[in-house]
Order: C-alpha cells, then structure tokens, then sequence
C-alpha cells in the first residue's frame, strides 16, 4: 500500500510538471501602448495621432519653450545670471559645442523627431488612414503634418545653416527627409543645401494653405491648431527669411486686407490685434492675435518640463516666477531704447524683481510651477510687421502702409506715440526695432539678426560676432556627425 | 531494488553457512587521536558492516574469510586496513581535502566539489557576516577569483557593481544572476528616490549558509537564457538535527568620510577669484555695468569673527551603526529547522543617509517518511532607505544641482550657511547667499536647508518563501518540485521643501509611488543517480521551470503646498499628476537537463542543456547548453609510480565549453513598436515613440574554459589557474540612429561582437600550520582583456554619457568598453599661462577663455616655437572633442582580485583581506569641477597656479568664468588618472573565549571582534577613492568619477555568543 503510494503520488506529481505550463503568458498583449500595426485603424486614433504630432512640436526642447528661449539668448537683449550650461550659458555667450546636450543636440533631435512623426504619419495616412477618416478630414490632418514639418524644418534652417542671405540659400543646409523611418538603417544622409529646404517648407506650406480648414470650432482650436492663416502667417516669415519681400507682400496681404488701421483678417479666423497687448499672455491665451501658441496644462507632461520653461528663464521668485536665468540687457539691451517710453504697455513686461541684488527681468510669463505659459510661436502683430519690413524694403521712401502697419503695432501699446521715419532706411530701422520691443522674450531676435547677416552685439562679457566668424551659426549635434557619415559640420 | 535485496540475503546467508566468525573490535580517532563517531566500518567486498559509537569506538563480527576492513566517513579519506589475526584494529584517519569534499550548489541540485568539473568558486558565509554592509555582495571584494566587485559611491545599500569575468554585455545588464535557495532574486536598485535600494539587501548577510558562483559555460548552462553573466547560488542556512542552538550576534560601527578634496579656505578664495576677476578683461572693461559684479569679499559672522566655513561639516558625519541578529536552529533526525530575526540601523557618513533592515527567515525540512520530504522558507524583509536629498553619486545624478558630493566642492567658503540673524542663508533665485560678495551667485543650494527640511525615503516590503516537496519512490529516482514567490513591494516617498533646492520653483514637491514586483517560479525535477560496479557513477537531471514576473507601478506627484507647514502628500496641495507609473509582464518557460558521469573520480564528464522560451521575443526559444570534462591525474598508478604524489596529494586537469544568453534588462515589449499616449493642451495623444525589433534575439556567450588545480604537500598549498574566454555574439546593442532621422529611441539589434579573455589565478597556503599559530593566506589574480570586436554596420562608435551631460567614455571596435575619449592636454604654457591642448594631429594649441576683439580664442604654437602674441593674432581652428579627442585610456581594470589572511594565534584570530585593481583608468570629472574658474571654489592645488613668465605648473592662469581650461565644457586628459590601488578593505580581530570560560558563563561559544572597512589605501589617485563610479552598473561609462561621494572608512566592534 505504502508502495502504491508513493508511486500514485510521484506519477501525480508527474502528471503537473508536464500540465502546469501556461502557454498564453509567453504572448502578452501589451496594456499601456498602441503597437504600429493598429495605430490607423480607427477615427480617434488618427485623430490622437494629429495632436500627437503637435505634442512632439510642443515639446520643451523645441517649440513649448527652448526653441525660443535659444532665439533671445542668442541676442544682445538678455545677460545670463546663472552661467549654467544646462540652461543655455554657451548658448548665450556664442561657444557653444556640438557637444551641448540641451540645446544643441536635444534641438536638433527634437526638431527631427517631429519630421519623423509627421512622415510616418503622411505615409500611415496614405496606407489606411484616409480611408479610415475619410478622404475630407484626411486632408486637413495631411496639411497639419506637413505645416509642423515646414516649421521644424524652418527653425532647423535658422540654427544650424548659413541665413539664406549667404549665398542665396547654396550654403549647406540640413537633410531633407521625406519619408517615414522606423527601421534601423537610414542615418546616413548628406546635408540638402538652404534653397533646397526653403522648396520644400514652401511646398508643405502651400499645401497646407490649400488644405487646412479655415476655422476650427472653438477659440482654442484656433490658437492651437493651425488652420489656413496659420500657413499663410507663417509664410510671411518664411520669405522674410529669404528676403522674398514680393512674396511677403502677397502672402500677408491675404490676411492684411486694408490699408489703414484697423488691421484684420477678412477670411478665415479674424486676427487682429488686441487692445492690451497684456491679455494676449494671459489665460485663456485664445485671442484672435494668436494665431498659433503651445497650449500647457498643468498635467504633468503637458507643460514644457524643468529647465525648459519661458517664465523660468526670464522672470523669477518672489514678486515674478522662475529662476531668473537671464536678466535684461540694461547696457546695451532693447530696454535701454529711449523711445521706449515707460508708459508703453510692454514696459510693464518688464520689472525689477527678486530680493538684493534686484534684477531688470521680462516678466510677459506669469504663470508659477509647472509653467503653464502657453508658448507663442507667431502673433498678428509680426505679420504686420512683417509685410510693413516688406513694403518698407520693396518701395522707395517712406511707405505710407508700411508706417501705418508700424504705428499700429506701437500706439496698440503706447497711444501718444506716433513713429514718423524720415527715410526708407529710418523706416527699416523703425520695424526692426520695433520687433525687438513687440516680441522680447518670444525668441525672434536671433531670426532678425541671421536673416539680415548682421554681426550679433557683444553684450555683457561676450564679443561681438560678426556673420564671418566662427560660432555665428550652431555646430551640428555631435551625436548627427558620429552617426551620420555623410553629415558635415559647419 | 528486489534483485538488491536478494542479493544481500544471499551474503547473509552465506555468511550464516560459512558459520567461521570472529569479533573485531577498535577505536577510530582523526591524526589528533580526537575519537570520530558515525564512522562506516565494512568488511571489504561485503556490506557487512557497523559504524562507530560516540566515542569512536566500534565492533563487528566478520566472517574468517574477510581480508580488510574499509573506513570512511564524511569528509575523511577513505582507508583500508588489513585483517590479520588481530581482534582489535584501531585506525586514524585522514581528513580529505575539504575543497574537493565539500558541497557545491550546482542549479537544482548539489555536487561534491571533486565531482564538479565546471568552474564554480564558493565562498563561506561566515566570511560575509558581521561585516558594516547592507548586502552581502558588498562584502564578497575580493573573496573570489574571477569576481570584480566594487562599491561605486558612499550612499548606503547602493548596488555594488558585480563582474564575474569582465563586462559581458553593452546594452543589457552584466549583472549576474541571482538565485537565492532555488529561486531567482530581482537585482538592482529599486528604490525611485536619491536614496539608494540594492534588492539584495533583504538578504541579511548573517544568514547566508554558503555563496557559490558558477563563471563557465559548463556550470551556468543549466540558466539557459540567464547565465551569461555567471550564476551566484546563495543558501541561507538550515538547522541540524541536535538540541536546539541559539546564537546572538551584536555589532556596532562607525563610518566616517576619508581623503575629501582639501579646497580653499575663505581668505584664499576671496583673493583667487579676485585674481581671476582681474585676469579676464571682458569682466571689468568690457561691460562697466557689472564691473561690480566681480569682487569677491570677506564677511563676518555675529561673534565678528570672519566667515570660513568648511561646507563638508555640513554635509558629512560620522555615521554610527548598530546591527543584532538572533538564530535558533535544531532539529531531529526528521525535522530541522532555523529561525533567525535581524535588525540593522545603519547610518552613512551622509547626514541622514540612514538603512534600516528588518528581517525575518524561517527555513524548516522535514523527512515525512523513508521516502518523502518536505520543506520551506519564509523570509520577510522591511528595509528603510532613508535619505534627505539628493548625493549625486547614483548612476544620473551626476550633475544634480542639489547633489551633496558637489556642493560642498562648489560653495564658496566666505558665505555661512546661517545668516547672522539665526535664518538661512539663502536668496530668493534659489541658491546660497552670496553675503558680500557682490556676485549673484557664489554657490548652488544651501545644503543645510535641504539636508534639514526635505525627504527622499524608499522603503521595500521583500517576501522571499518557497515550499517544496521531494519524493524518492525508489532509490536511484529523486522527485522534486518547488513552488517560491519573490515579491518586492517598493514604497518611495519625497518631500522636497518650498524654500530651498529642488522644490523651490515648484513651491514645495511630493511624490508618493508604489513599485510592486512579484514574482512566481515553480520547478520540477527529476534526478536518477546510480553507480555501476562502484566504479561507473552516473546522475542524470530533468526539469522544467516557470518564472513569471509581473511588475506594476504608480504614484502620485503633487505640487504646490496649501500651506507651507505641511510635508507629507496627503496635505494640501495645489497640483496633482501621477507619477511612477510601470507595466510589465514576462514569462520565461523552460526545460532543461543535466548528466553526470565519473569514472572512479578519476575521470568527470558532465553536459548541461536548456531549451528557454521567452515572452518578450517574438520567435521565443532558444536551446543553450554547456560541456566540461576533468582528469584528476593524481589517481592514476603512473602518478603514484612516479613519485608525483608525494609532492601533488592531487592534481586536475579540467575544461569547458558552451553556449549560454542573456536577458537581463531586456524590456517586456521590445519587439514593438508602439506609439505612447499623452496630452497636448488637455487633449489625448498618440505618437510614435518607440522603434522596435521583431526579430530580436538572445545574445550569446560562448565560453572556453580550460584549467588546472592541484594541491601540493598535503593540502598546504593548494593552486588552481584557468584560462577563461568568452566570445559574445548577437549582443543586443541599442542601436542609436542618426538624431536626423528622427527615430525616438536607439534600435535593440543583434549585431555586435565583443570577447573577454584573461587568467584566474588562486593560490591558497598554509605557510604555518603549529598548533597555537596558524597563517592561512589565499591570493587570487583574475586578468581581464575586453575588446569589442564589432559593432552594427555603420556604427563606428557608441558614446555614453554621464548624468546627460558629460561624454567622455567611447565604446570603439578594437578597445574595450568605455573607453576614455578625451582632447589631450599638453601642460600649461610657461610663456601665457595659458592651457595647451593638443589636437588632432598632437599640434599644441593654446587656448585662451577670454577673447580679445580679433584674437582667436585657439591660438597655435607654431612648428618653429614662435607663438601668436596676445591680443591680435590670426585666429587658431577650435579644440574639439569631436574633432580632436583621441583614444586616451581603458577603464576597465586588466587585473583585479584579493589577498586574504587569516592569522590565529591560541583563541586569537586575525583576518586581513587586501583587495586590489591594477592598469585602467579614471576620469576624474570631479577634479574639473575642482578647477572651474567660475564661482565654483577649487583645489588647494591652484594657489600653485601660474603667475608669471617663466612658470612652470599645471594649472593655467586663473580667469574667471573659465570652465574650459579645467575640462568641465572640454573633457581633458588632465583629468583622466592611473586608478591603480591596493585597499586593505578588511581587517578582523577577534578573540574566542576559551571553552571553559565560556561555558561558566553559560555560553557554549562567545567571540568577541573589532575591525574595520577601508582602512587604508595605497594608489596615486588624487580623488579620494579610484573605485567609486558615478554610472553605477553602467556597462560603457564605468571608470568615471564625477561629484561621487567616496567610500566612508569604517570601524566595528561585536559579540557572537552561542547558547546550547
């Protein structure tokens, strides 16, 4: 008995050694992610893939914070306080290396990320997408991507390629890349030249004038999502940049339609200009001058991230928010700019904060952690702006639009001023100066000093630079050229 | 079993027939005449037979025909004595070698070390216990060859980094595999806070039985998938049957911080960086508005006396630890049992770096009847890893604003952490304050007011258990199955305060999360073991094994305190976000087998094979298998005949080879790729984020390993030395893709090639062997030579960072991993005090911080000698690393091992272990800092910077703001060092009180011991320890020391008492 027992016992035991397996568990379904092969086969995932494409846009490396942030520091309007490499001291002082993590090489990787996602999205679409949203929707998401892929490729231009200026665009330019990677195998690609990546901005910003809805819903959707004038204004700067002052013209004039003040848009979302430039930065940030902004949430992952945030690089504790990374220029910045009177509303974007020692800081971001500050990326008053540059450029003396354009953008914030320039050339200087007080802290200075190979104004301990020297434009990320054996530095 | 019996019927009754018998009596005793009990006495070619009483004694009838009588007994030499007339025959015998005797775990079962043939060290628990550690792998330094350990910072319970045999992987774990009693144990540091949480450090090192580490193909093998990184079996003890035997043991410790860089004091400080101010031109001239900005100025405290503050005395401390730890174990001869309670209270030489360990074992075997066991294990552990911010010394920390191995370095000596008023010295942008210095800033955080307000606490609930069943229905057949879980349960909790540090911008941070890993493994075992003809012994394994794991995470992140006296994440706060969110599932199925053959322990064979199917690849099995074979040459007659033996009591020749893979640390769904969700604006999101491979694979090791080991004049020396090589194939290397092509992640793909090769070498000697003194001293030499032999097509390099920031380790075809990629440094110019660095082509460029209008910042020394004059000469092409960094220096050590010793003297003992590393490089990234000429205070060393024409130093010419220079935004090779040390790493002294004494006081056994940790250490280094890393594990950045907190030397004190 005992005997059968123990054999009963051993064959049981046996029996669950060769049963127990379970099989289903070497094939789990993941639970937290989307895999490829599903990501286009349903309206709302096409539709979330959309605002994926513009999460990555957002990111605070790129356009939710740093890709401004590099634009002012670049300049001569703002000392840096901190000389912390990791918020943009050689980035400031004009040595930084390809080496630079944070700015550098995360700008570089971001901007390509984006492109990425909007060609995997392109080519998703093509596959089974459209046929999922249907062939309408589709193609307003189409020139979605391809409106984000312009401006990354654009702000990619300004960093890391000679301006236009230089060499009418045949200097080296950045690899276009067109088609959707998610294989190994494709890093190596030669620089295309400036022109080349001009063509192609251009093209996927006609086709997203051609494509994108003309409103959207709600106020929000409208600052957030581009829409046909998101094109159109960014395509003002795009010809600003390539000194295209023609196209300029015909581009701002579809969204400029009159000739004196007030200036609007007659078709699509009706930009203009607000009556306190103030509201434009502050909650609910939907104004009709907003043409396209980063939404931020305090969620987190919805904002820009440490060391990536507008406020927390101009402003600072205790009266401001931040950090106070970089403090105003008050030797030789845009404040010291004597017809810029203080009772000019934009000076109040501008405050001595913080304990002793007090700093001169741009105070336009308000909002404390997480940041929430949504990210400007382009407002109707640089479209007016930019088509007053434009005429002021393209006609002799002073034009007459291009001084009201002007005096619209000053006396919306400073009423008893009235600019009245001399010459074509006073004219020119007026704008460009102007642009310096409308958008301090929004990151265009580096823009306006590149596209016009200006030397960039010492400031503080840093030398002047002028467009010949080293260091007038940024390295290419070390990481491209260790990884990309056709890529070449500048 | 029937034929068996038979048999033995028909000897007992041939016995009976042949009626002739006689008694023999005898004693058996050892060479000491101590009486041996339980001895086997048998008349030889019979089982006729007794054993030995209590006192050695033994008598046994033999039949008139029997010719000798054979002896033995567990851990004794086998002997034969002749029958002649005699009646009475006494016998000593001979203890056997007890390396070739004792038990060695084996994976699913046990051998006898002489039985093994594959290469497993073992090493003895009760040379891990009572040491100042929170794990027991901190202590195993240099206790075994082939096994490289380091601890690679001062924070307490962080993960040792664990080698065996070289680095065997580049983007996956080298660490090995764990297996504590039978079940595998997660490794690694599971806490999410600074403060560190080594998964190990449930196990109390006290209760370890046994460590053994298996290293070849042959002895990892039976891990399959698992091995390539070696195997390390650790048994927890088990009671013996006997009256119960309790044991207490008690410890107490004092850690202090050793070799802290010595930096400037107030008064030096001031007047350096005022130098400096003065020297750089673009301070004071260039921009009037702040040339106020530059003076840096004395202050006084309260007293009036002048401020000189040593930031280290805030930050550091005399840690004092105590550790306790009770056992009772016992048993009868069908159940033993062990029971054991510990509790440690550690504090490290960083103010409020605390470990507190709970724990619990119960290990309990009982034999039910002739043929069925069962048995188990309970261990629960509660460890409290406490810290108050972050050290900066664990793998990403490296740069941290708030890391304490750097503020203290960094901070401005003439600055009090305390105002005169009593408050804090600090400012409203976040950093200390700069009292009359006129700089905005002289320092990062104050340390004191986040050592003092914030919380960084990881606490892990650890159940390790496991039930087994084994049956042996009949002799030669061992059934076994055994079902253990392994859950970790991880509660990480942070306070980081509103005033100051981390939390200031967010107005106060709390995260709360919860890491839960569990785990399930159940195996199945069959094991036949038979001998023919006694000489033919064959064992033979088949199994199978579960292991699933599952791991869950999330957690809460609130920001912005209601109110600013609250602390903890309960209270009011204005933003919530989750935070530690983790999902992952695996499931590893395995079958797997094993023979065993010996000729007469003469000749070993053995074979293991594992066929492993694994979830997170898409096609999921894979076989891996392992060979060794052994020739113990001393049991041949030539070796008797040729006199050898008289000098080699044995000698072994043995070799391996097999295929085994890898896994560690290859994530649940890398097959995949995905797209993550997110928000944009408050609306959900899809993107892609991950490129994944579907035809990942295994990476895999092929392993030769081909040995000798011998013992000569009886055991007193005893040397074994293996050529060891391992040819990694497949490695799965995170294939980064050009940042231009915009793939969000590097590419898992099977494609490098990487070998390590090297030597082992141990030799143990007794050089005296009396009997009040005894000198047992056991060296091991391990080499290693690691070379990466491919990488993916295209990649010509894999550079890793530190913390982010700083790249200085390059992973290159041709070197070994991590090596030192920097721009040489050509000395300091005598002319300009400038810093010289050699480019590309070893030309020397002078660099100078400060440009002046139309000089270049790099100026060339031409071929001729003449050098560009300041200011105004053409400007020189810039330094780079990308450009001009060269090859500069392994990190890897090429020999590494330990030197231990034990001494006794009557009831003294002494033991003294050495460890060591030899030929690899550091990069000292800390020195950089300790020369950055921003606020940052530096190395006394500067006050020899250069002044003046015609000196001769190697530090440049002070200007402020320089942080190139120093290597700080151009790694340099002025701050890479020989790490080369000797460490007397342990040092135990302890006296046994004599049995006498001891048993008046009721005691069977008391031992009384002081020591010490890390007491000394010979090397060049300037940093205060070559062995810390600030990349922990890291497999492509180790060798770096960037802002770690070194090793704190320690000093401990104990009693071990035994009740019986």
């Amino acid at each position: 008995m005992k005997k059968q027992l123990k054999y009963i016992i051993s064959f049981c035991l046996g029996l669950v050694m060769v049963t127990s397996c379970k099989r289903e568990l070497l094939s789990p379904i993941p639970q937290t992610f989307v895999i490829d092969l599903t990501a286009f086969e349903t309206p709302a995932r096409v539709a979330n893939q959309v605002t994926g494409l513009y999460q990555t846009f957002k990111s605070g490396t790129f356009y939710g914070g740093r890709a401004q942030i590099a634009g002012d520091i670049r300049g001569e309007d703002f000392i840096n306080e901190t000389t912390n490499g990791v918020t943009g001291y050689d980035v400031w002082f004009l040595n930084a290396t390809g080496t630079s993590q944070n700015f550098i090489k995360n700008l570089w990787a971001q901007a390509y990320q984006v492109i990425n996602g909007c060609n995997i999205f392109i080519e998703g679409m093509a596959a089974k997408g459209t046929t999922v949203v249907g062939a309408a929707l589709s193609s307003n998401y189409l020139a979605e991507a391809r409106l984000l892929r312009a401006a990354s490729y654009f702000k990619l231009l300004e960093h890391y390629a000679r301006p236009y200026a230089d060499g009418n665009g045949s200097k080296p330019g950045v690899p276009l890349r067109l088609t959707a990677i998610k294989e190994p195998g494709s890093s190596p690609m030669a620089r295309n030249t400036v022109a080349e990546v001009y063509t192609q901005i251009i093209a996927d910003l006609d086709f997203a004038e051609a494509n994108l809805p003309l409103t959207y819903a709600t106020a929000t959707l409208n600052t957030t999502r581009a829409h046909r004038n998101t094109a159109i204004a960014l395509k003002t700067r795009v010809f600003l940049a390539k000194q295209d002052y023609a196209k300029v013209i015909t581009e701002a004039n579809k969204i400029v339609a009159q000739n004196t003040a007030p200036f609007s848009a007659t078709s699509g979302v009706a930009h203009a200009l607000q009556a306190n430039i103030v509201n434009v930065f502050r909650t609910p940030y939907t104004t009709t001058e907003s043409i396209l902004s980063m939404p931020m949430t305090s969620t987190g992952g919805d904002n820009p991230g440490t060391q990536n945030q507008l406020a927390y690089y101009w402003s600072r504790t205790p009266t401001g928010v931040g950090n106070g990374e970089f403090s105003l220029n008050t030797v030789s910045g845009i404040v010291t700019n004597t017809g810029w009177t203080a009772t000019d509303a934009r000076r109040s974007f501008n405050a001595l904060v913080g304990t002793p020692p007090k700093l001169y800081l741009n105070t336009k971001y308000t909002v404390a952690s997480p940041f929430t500050d949504w990210a400007p990326i382009i407002r109707y008053s640089e479209v007016l702006l930019n088509l007053a540059e434009a005429l002021a450029r393209t006609n002799a003396g002073v034009n007459v639009k291009a001084l009201a354009l002007l005096n619209a953008v000053r006396q919306r914030s400073d009423a008893a001023t009235i600019l009245a320039p001399l010459t074509q050339t006073d004219l020119i200087n007026a704008i460009l100066l102007e642009r310096r007080i409308e958008f301090l802290g929004e990151g265009l200075r580096n823009f306006d000093i590149m596209r016009l190979l200006q030397t960039i104004p010492a400031k503080g301990t840093v030398a002047a630079k002028a467009a010949s020297e080293p260091g007038y434009i940024w390295p290419i990320s070390s990481d491209e050229l260790s990884l990309n054996p056709l890529m070449t530095d500048n | 079993m029937r034929k068996q019996l038979l048999l033995l019927s028909c000897f007992v009754l041939l016995s009976i027939i042949t009626l002739a018998q006689r008694t023999v009596t005898g004693k058996v005793t050892d060479d000491k005449g101590i009486p041996i009990p339980n001895v086997s006495v048998i008349v030889k070619g019979t089982t006729t037979g007794t054993t030995s009483k209590a006192d050695g004694t033994y008598s046994l009838t033999v039949p008139a025909n029997a010719k000798a009588l054979i002896f033995s007994a567990v851990d004794m030499t086998t002997t034969e004595k002749a029958i002649g007339t005699q009646n009475e025959i006494d016998v000593s015998l001979r203890s056997e070698d007890k390396t070739l005797t004792e038990v060695v775990v084996t994976g699913y079962g046990t051998q006898r070390r002489r039985e093994v043939s594959g290469n497993i060290a073992t090493v003895k628990g009760s040379t891990l216990a009572n040491k100042p550690v929170q794990s027991f792998e901190q202590a195993l330094a240099g206790r075994a060859t082939g096994v490289q350990i380091s601890v690679p910072n001062g924070v307490l319970n962080t993960p040792p980094v664990f080698r065996i045999r070289g680095t065997n992987s580049i983007s996956l774990s080298s660490y090995p595999l764990i297996v504590v009693d039978g079940v595998p144990s997660p490794t690694g540091d599971f806490s999410a806070t600074s403060a560190a949480g080594n998964a190990l450090a449930s196990i109390n090192p006290n209760d370890i039985e046994s460590i053994d580490i298996a290293k070849d193909a042959a002895a990892t093998a039976i891990y399959g998938s698992r091995a390539a990184n070696g195997v390390v079996f650790i048994t927890t003890k088990k009671g013996r049957s006997g009256k119960a035997k309790v044991s207490y043991n008690v410890s107490v410790s004092w850690t202090q911080p050793y070799g802290l860089p010595d930096v400037l004091n107030a008064q030096e400080y001031t007047d350096y960086k005022n130098m400096a101010a003065a020297n750089n031109p673009g301070i004071n001239s260039t921009n009037p508005a702040t040339s106020g900005y530059t003076k840096f100025a004395l202050a006084t405290d309260a007293s009036g006396k002048t401020i000189d503050t040593r930031w280290s005395d805030y930050v550091y401390r005399t840690g004092f630890s105590h550790d306790h730890n009770i056992n009772v174990s016992g048993g009868n001869d069908a159940t033993t049992y062990y029971f054991s309670a510990g509790f440690s209270d550690q504090e490290g030489i960083l103010i409020r770096n605390d470990f507190i360990r709970k724990n619990i074992l119960f290990n309990v075997e009982s034999k039910v009847n002739s043929w069925f066991t069962v048995g188990g294990k309970i261990a629960y552990s509660n460890e409290k890893n406490l810290a108050a911010n972050s050290s900066g010394s664990l793998p990403g920390e490296g740069f941290a604003t708030a890391g304490l191995g750097r503020i203290p370095l960094v901070t401005s000596p003439n600055v009090a952490p305390y105002n005169n008023d009593g408050s804090y010295n600090i400012t409203a942008n976040n950093v200390v304050g700069p009292m009359n210095n006129s700089l905005a800033q002289v320092g990062f955080y104050n340390p004191v007011v986040v050592l003092d307000l914030n919380r960084q606490n990881s606490e892990a609930n650890h159940i390790q258990s496991h039930v087994f069943a084994q049956i042996k229905p009949v002799k030669w057949l061992t059934l076994r199955t055994l079902y253990g879980v392994d859950y970790l349960l991880v509660d990480n909790e942070s306070f980081l305060n509103p005033i100051h540090g981390d939390g200031f911008s967010a107005t106060g941070s709390a995260s709360s999360t919860l890491g839960k890993n569990k785990r399930w493994t159940w195996t199945n075992t069959a094991q036949f073991d038979n001998s023919f003809s006694g000489k033919h012994n064959v064992s033979l394994l088949v199994g199978n094994e579960q292991d699933r794991r599952t791991s869950e995470g999330f957690g809460l992140n609130r920001q912005t305190l209601s109110d600013p006296a609250f602390t903890v994440i309960q209270a009011g706060w204005v933003t919530p976000n989750t935070s530690g969110l983790a999902f992952g599932e695996n499931y590893l199925l395995s079958y797997f087998g094993r023979a065993t053959y010996d000729f007469n322990k003469k000749y070993f064979l053995s074979g293991n094979i594992r066929r492993d199917e694994y979830s997170a690849f898409a096609d999921k099995a894979a076989t891996f298998w392992g060979a060794s074979a052994a020739w113990e040459i001393a049991k041949e007659n030539f070796w008797d005949k040729s006199g050898l033996s008289n000098i080699f009591n044995n000698f072994r020749l043995r070799g391996s080879y097999g295929k085994v893979g890898n896994t560690a640390g290859i994530g649940d769904f890398v097959i995949y790729s995905s797209y993550g969700s997110g928000l944009y604006g408050g609306l959900p999101t899809l993107q892609f984020n991950n490129a994944g491979n579907s035809g990942l694979q295994w990476e895999t090791s092929t392993k030769i390993d081909v040995g000798v080991n011998f013992s000569m004049f009886k055991d007193r020396l005893q040397i074994e030395a293996t050529r060891y090589y391992n040819d990694i194939k497949d490695l799965i290397l995170n294939v980064p893709q050009a940042p231009s092509t915009g793939v969000p992640n590097a590419i898992p793909l099977n494609v490098g090639t990487m070998y390590n090769k090297g030597f082992e070498f141990s030799i143990i000697g007794n050089p005296f062997r009396g009997k009040n003194f005894s000198w047992t001293s056991t060296l091991n030499v391990t080499t290693n030579k690691n070379e990466v032999t491919s990488l993916a097509p295209g990649l010509s390099e894999i550079l890793t960072s530190t913390s982010g920031l700083e790249t200085v380790s390059r992973t290159a075809v041709g070197f070994s991993l991590g090596y030192l990629w920097l721009v040489r440094n050509g000395g300091v110019d005598p002319t300009t005090g400038r810093r010289i660095l050699l480019n590309k082509a070893g030309q020397q460029v002078l660099y100078s911080f400060y440009q002046n209008t139309g000089a270049g910042i790099y100026n060339w020394i031409n071929p001729d000698g003449t050098r560009y004059s300041e200011p105004g000469q053409a400007v020189g092409v810039g330094v780079t690393q990308a450009k001009d960094g060269v090859m500069f220096g392994n990190t890897i050590p090429k020999v590494y091992g330990g030197w231990d010793n034990t001494f006794r003297f009557k009831d003294f003992d002494l033991n003294v272990l050495l460890t060591y590393q030899f030929g690899f490089w550091v990069y000292y990234g800390t020195w950089a800092g300790l020369h950055d000429q921003r606020f940052w205070n530096n190395h006394r060393d500067v006050l020899g910077a250069w002044s003046k024409p015609g000196d001769v130093t190697t530090v440049p010419k002070p200007m402020y703001g320089d942080n190139v220079s120093n290597g700080s935004a151009l790694p340099m090779s002025y701050n890479a060092f020989k790490g080369d040390f000797v460490k007397v790493k342990n040092i135990t002294l302890a006296y046994n009180i004599p049995a006498k004494l001891a048993n008046k006081a009721k005691f069977a056994s008391a031992r009384i011991f002081v020591g010490g940790q890390n007491l000394a250490i010979i090397t060049d280094y300037p940093g205060p320890d070559p062995e810390v890393s600030s990349n922990g594990n890291g497999n492509t950045n180790q060798g770096i020391d960037r802002n770690t907190i070194a090793n704190g030397r320690n000093f401990v004190i104990g009693l071990n008492v035994t009740f019986q």
